[in-house]
């Protein structure tokens, strides 16, 4: 229930935070070849995979579930183990659903936030690195089907708090990685990617 | 023999001398005090207050609140695309940038610099919202678990305040989000943003260097401003009309006010002065009596600004005002003077002077004695301004009689065709009233007339409302409120007052307010509040909350033994995870606080130690004006909170002044019949009663118009005193002339004289005072107004109460 709040108030926080600082320019900026290769298909589905690694606990944490991406309109995030829940992500809210109750909802009028938390993750997770750059120094290498990119926060504080966030893929993201500071790991895997107007389910597309 | 006559002639000049040294005195003092102490009239209206009322705690809130916003100059620039907002913000402050003498543009780096959160990162468990205080009482440690549980395994928990175990249950987390809700401004690249449904804004905060009232931020501001705004529209080229620019300011209200002024000046102004120019040229041939007139007016004023300074060090812009219009009464004595000086060709100015000085000093007394009632109030205002009117009377007084009579010679004036057919109107009156005597129906008139004129009085209502004082272009208000809107910026003028022996005392007390105040968002009375508590809760809080959350959470049988439970983790991970969290064991201060940069939006709310008492503010934001008597009830019986209205505050002083100035009149009334009855005996009603009729009966065509009577409106019934008297005096003394001459062409004369008199100074007073009836400033035309319809009535009505003798 709390975990959409805290969701956002993580994101928040890294907004927040965010600051100012002459972009630079890079020696050898790999993202309009990145560019080039992802896909960028209307509708994107696929499975994830999470692995969790926190200080003080032995074993990870896994989970995984389905995710789509939908060009213009937004995200949503389905885990289904090991606590079933969705998170859907569009322009002006976001919305956490338990089963088909909304057991959350936070709207742009009432927390601007939302929309640029938004387009963050929509860029994450479609591989738009150009809308990074303003939050992120963005260092990589692509060749001519794969890609790597490793993101660090332009500001200190932001870039103490999130630590590092590393991507790769090929025309769509395979593999995130993100380094917290405090010695938190996570990792996600993305699977199973199909595109079209068919791969959204029924009852996903209702959601929208 | 030779010496002898220059002694004379010295002797002769004598006054006039003493009197050009006393000018060159205060004309120095002025000099000194204007140029070189660089004196401004006070304008805090709250400093009218009598001084054993005025309150040093709130007096401080006002300085923190009001006097801080009032050299903040806050632009808000929006578009629908970032990206044009961008450009446009860059376009504006760099044209600002050029003018730091003018604005102080504060820059956003410096102030997300450093970690915001560091202080309150050492009293985790001790902050909690309301919400949260109650979930923990009610949700059991099933609920806990799972919501641990759910963070544990939810998407992106990459970016976070901290590691998970830092803040298992989010706490914390949702504590800071709160927080943030504070505003809706958002860091975003380096701008302060915010936006609506269409647009999106950037903030530009700047601090204006010059003061917001002084003439040289009104007249370079406003320009600016201006060439800052074009400059941002031309950025964006084909755009430029996207793009929508929001001022707001304490100075871009001032500057408007000055530039109506300006306007009025030149336009009322222009026209009252080439008016009263047009007057006295055409009564006199020439334009010689103005000036004398002005430079008895002048000598009034700055006397009367040099006394008062010396003997209260300050002067108030109101006394200024009021005390100014006051002493346009001194124009009576000069014109009375050079209208007399016009009828008597054979006597020379000395003679004449002898002669008229009795009806001179006694208007003189009757106007000082009037208005030193004023000082008989507890409000140093009023007392300011009875001396201020009294020694200004005086000076310019002394003026016409010491400088008049050697200015002036015989035949140096000439009447004009419209002096004669002026004074025929003088037979009209007579002619009328002689009817009148012979006619019955004359009562049933007047009986009516008093009717409605007591159903006109009976109307009257009462307005002191200060906003009545002000009224602002239209365009400044409509930015103010969208501003108030996007920005859901607290009101600077209302708010809650909180006071304590200590900080924690404050602290306290400011929880219990908003205890009482939560169910009242939910009624949408306001939206929400800004305070101290709500950032540093009273150690009391603290501790409670902190016991809330180890019985709560960390209990070994609790939610935490659960989530060990569920991901297979053993006791030795829950006792470590408890031991962890209880480490952040520190108590959080204002004084920590204030250290974080977290705190600069809210640290002028805490007004730390005045005389041994500590309090602080509670803003409120969103606050309805028709539901503010909820608030005001709400804090009546709260112990150390008070309800602050600073809107209602000074209109209860201009209500005050309004009531004490009306007694002051009565009595003023009073105490002028007294004085003149020792000379005019059984006549003496006469002389008072067209001011008092007149004065009625503007009051009754205020009432009938729809008018409420304020503070201004009293203002113009004293001034119309002052006048009325010397009109009613004027035209008994000729009588007196007449009366000791008994020649019948003396007797006419003498009367058509002191009906030029009256005529000359109730002409000057509607061109001066009357016109003023059209400015668009509310305070001016009430004033102008009264003055309008009083001055007109009393000239009208004069001629009735002559007693005529040779009728």
């Amino acid at each position: 229930m709390l975990t959409l709040r805290i969701f956002c108030a993580k994101l928040l926080f890294l907004l927040i935070i965010s600051s100012l600082i002459a972009p630079n320019s890079f020696a050898a900026n790999p993202v309009p070849a990145i560019q080039n290769m992802l896909a960028k298909p209307k509708v994107l589905c696929g499975r994830f995979d999470q692995t969790k690694h926190l200080v003080g606990m032995k074993k990870p944490l896994l989970s995984n579930g389905r995710f789509c991406v939908l060009a213009g309109k937004g995200v949503l995030w389905r885990t289904l183990q090991p606590f079933p829940n969705t998170l859907r992500l569009t322009r002006d809210e976001i919305v956490h659903f338990q089963g088909e109750r909304v057991a959350m909802r936070l709207e742009a009028k009432q927390e601007p936030v939302v929309r640029m938390i938004n387009s963050v993750l929509f860029s994450l997770l479609s591989g738009d690195l150009s809308q990074l750059e303003s939050l992120f120094e963005v260092e990589g290498s692509a060749d001519a089907t794969t890609w790597k990119v490793n993101l660090k926060a332009r500001e200190a504080a932001l870039a103490k708090a999130i630590g590092t966030i590393a991507l790769d893929g090929g025309a769509y993201v395979k593999n995130i990685q993100m380094n917290e500071a405090s010695g938190d790991r996570t990792s996600i895997v993305f699977s199973d990617i199909k595109t079209g107007d068919t791969v959204i389910t029924a009852e996903e597309a209702a959601l929208f | 023999m030779k010496y002898s006559v220059n002694f004379h002639k010295l002797q002769h000049w004598r006054w006039f001398l003493v009197w050009a040294l006393v000018v060159s005195g205060l004309l120095a003092h002025n000099a000194y005090l204007w140029l070189g102490q660089r004196i401004t009239p006070d304008t805090d209206i709250l400093a009218l207050l009598p001084v054993q009322e005025r309150d040093p705690v709130l007096q401080q809130s006002f300085t923190h609140m009001v006097d801080a916003a009032q050299q903040r100059v806050m632009i808000l620039i929006g578009a629908r695309e970032w990206e044009d907002s961008k450009k446009a913000a860059k376009a504006y402050t760099q044209v600002l940038a050029a003018h730091q003498d003018l604005f102080d543009i504060t820059s956003l780096s410096e102030k997300t610099q450093g970690d915001w959160l560091a202080p309150f990162q050492q009293n985790r468990l001790a902050l909690l919202t309301a919400q949260q205080r109650e979930q923990l009482n009610t949700l059991d440690a099933d609920a806990w678990a799972n919501t641990a549980l759910s963070k544990l395994y939810s998407a992106f928990s990459g970016p976070k305040l901290g590691a998970f175990q830092d803040d298992p249950f989010g706490t914390f987390d949702a504590w800071v989000q709160e927080r943030a809700q504070e505003t809706p401004v958002r860091p975003r690249e380096g701008h302060l943003f915010v936006a609506d449904a269409t647009h999106q804004y950037i903030l530009l905060p700047m601090t204006l260097v010059p003061p917001a009232f002084s003439l040289t931020a009104q007249e370079k501001v406003l320009p600016l401003l201006e060439q800052a705004a074009a400059a941002a529209r031309a950025s964006l080229g084909a755009n430029a009309n996207k793009i929508e620019i929001i001022s707001t300011g304490v100075v871009l209200h001032a500057a408007a006010a000055g530039q109506q002024a300006h306007q009025e000046v030149s336009t009322i102004g222009v026209g009252s002065l080439i008016g009263i120019i047009v007057l006295m040229w055409m009564s006199f041939h020439s334009i010689k009596p103005i000036t004398l007139i002005l430079l008895s007016i002048g000598v009034g004023f700055l006397g009367a600004l040099s006394v008062c300074l010396l003997l209260f060090d300050r002067i108030h812009l109101m006394t200024l005002v009021f005390g100014a219009s006051l002493i346009g009464i001194a124009q009576d004595y000069g014109i009375y003077f050079l209208c007399h000086r016009l009828g008597a060709s054979q006597v020379d100015s000395k003679t004449l002077l002898k002669q008229l000085v009795p009806g001179l000093l006694l208007t003189l007394a009757c106007a000082i004695v009037g208005y030193l009632g004023l000082a008989l109030t507890p409000f140093p205002g009023l007392r300011h301004m009875a001396v201020f009117s009294a020694v200004g009377l005086l000076f310019a007084w002394l003026t016409v009689v010491c400088w008049f009579p050697h200015l002036v010679q015989a035949n140096t004036l000439k009447s004009g065709k419209l002096v004669a057919r002026y004074n025929r109107l003088l037979g009209v009156f007579s002619a009328i009233k002689i009817f009148a005597q012979r006619s019955r129906s004359i009562w049933i008139l007047a009986a009516s007339l008093l009717v409605v004129s007591f159903y006109g009085v009976a109307q009257l209502g009462v307005n002191d409302d200060i906003r009545l004082l002000q009224t602002p272009p239209k365009h400044l208000v409509s930015d103010q409120i969208k501003f108030g809107k996007l920005l859901d910026a607290p009101t600077p003028v209302q708010y809650f007052l909180v006071r304590g022996a200590s900080p924690e005392i404050v602290l306290q007390r400011e929880e219990t307010l908003k205890r009482a105040l939560d169910p009242l968002i939910g009624q949408r009375v306001f939206s929400g509040y800004q305070a101290i508590s709500n950032w540093v809760p009273s150690l009391k809080t603290q501790a409670e909350n902190r016991a809330l959350i180890e019985r709560k959470l960390l209990d070994k049988e609790g939610p935490l033994k659960l989530i060990a439970d569920k991901i297979e983790e053993d006791a030795e991970w829950q006792t470590k995870l408890s031991q962890h969290l209880l480490a952040s064991n520190q108590t959080l201060t204002v004084e920590n606080f204030f250290q974080s940069t977290a705190s600069q939006a809210t640290r002028h709310l805490w007004l730390g130690k005045i005389d041994n008492t500590y309090a602080s503010i509670v803003a409120m934001k969103g606050l309805k004006y028709a539901e503010m008597q909820q608030l005001s009830k709400l804090a009546t019986g709260m112990e150390g909170v008070q309800w602050v209205d600073k809107i209602a505050e000074i209109s209860s002083v201009l209500g005050r002044y309004r009531h004490n100035m009306g007694w002051v009149l009565l009595g003023a009334y009073l105490l002028v019949f007294g004085l003149m009855l020792h000379r005019y005996r059984k006549d003496t009603w006469r002389t008072l009663a067209p001011a008092a009729l007149a004065s009625f009966f503007t009051l009754a065509l205020l009432g009938i118009s729809g008018q409420a009577l304020q503070l201004f409106h009293v203002l113009g019934l004293m001034l119309l005193l002052g006048i009325g008297v010397d009109y009613g005096i004027f035209m008994q003394e000729q009588n007196r002339h007449s009366a000791t001459k008994i020649d019948g062409g003396a007797s006419t004369q003498s009367r058509h004289l002191a009906w030029l008199a009256t005529g000359l100074s109730a002409a000057s007073t509607l061109l001066s005072f009357g016109l003023l009836a059209l400015s668009s400033t509310p305070a001016l035309r009430a004033f102008g107004l009264t003055m309008l319809i009083g001055t007109a009535l009393v000239w009208l009505i004069v001629p009735f109460f002559i007693h005529a003798k040779d009728n």
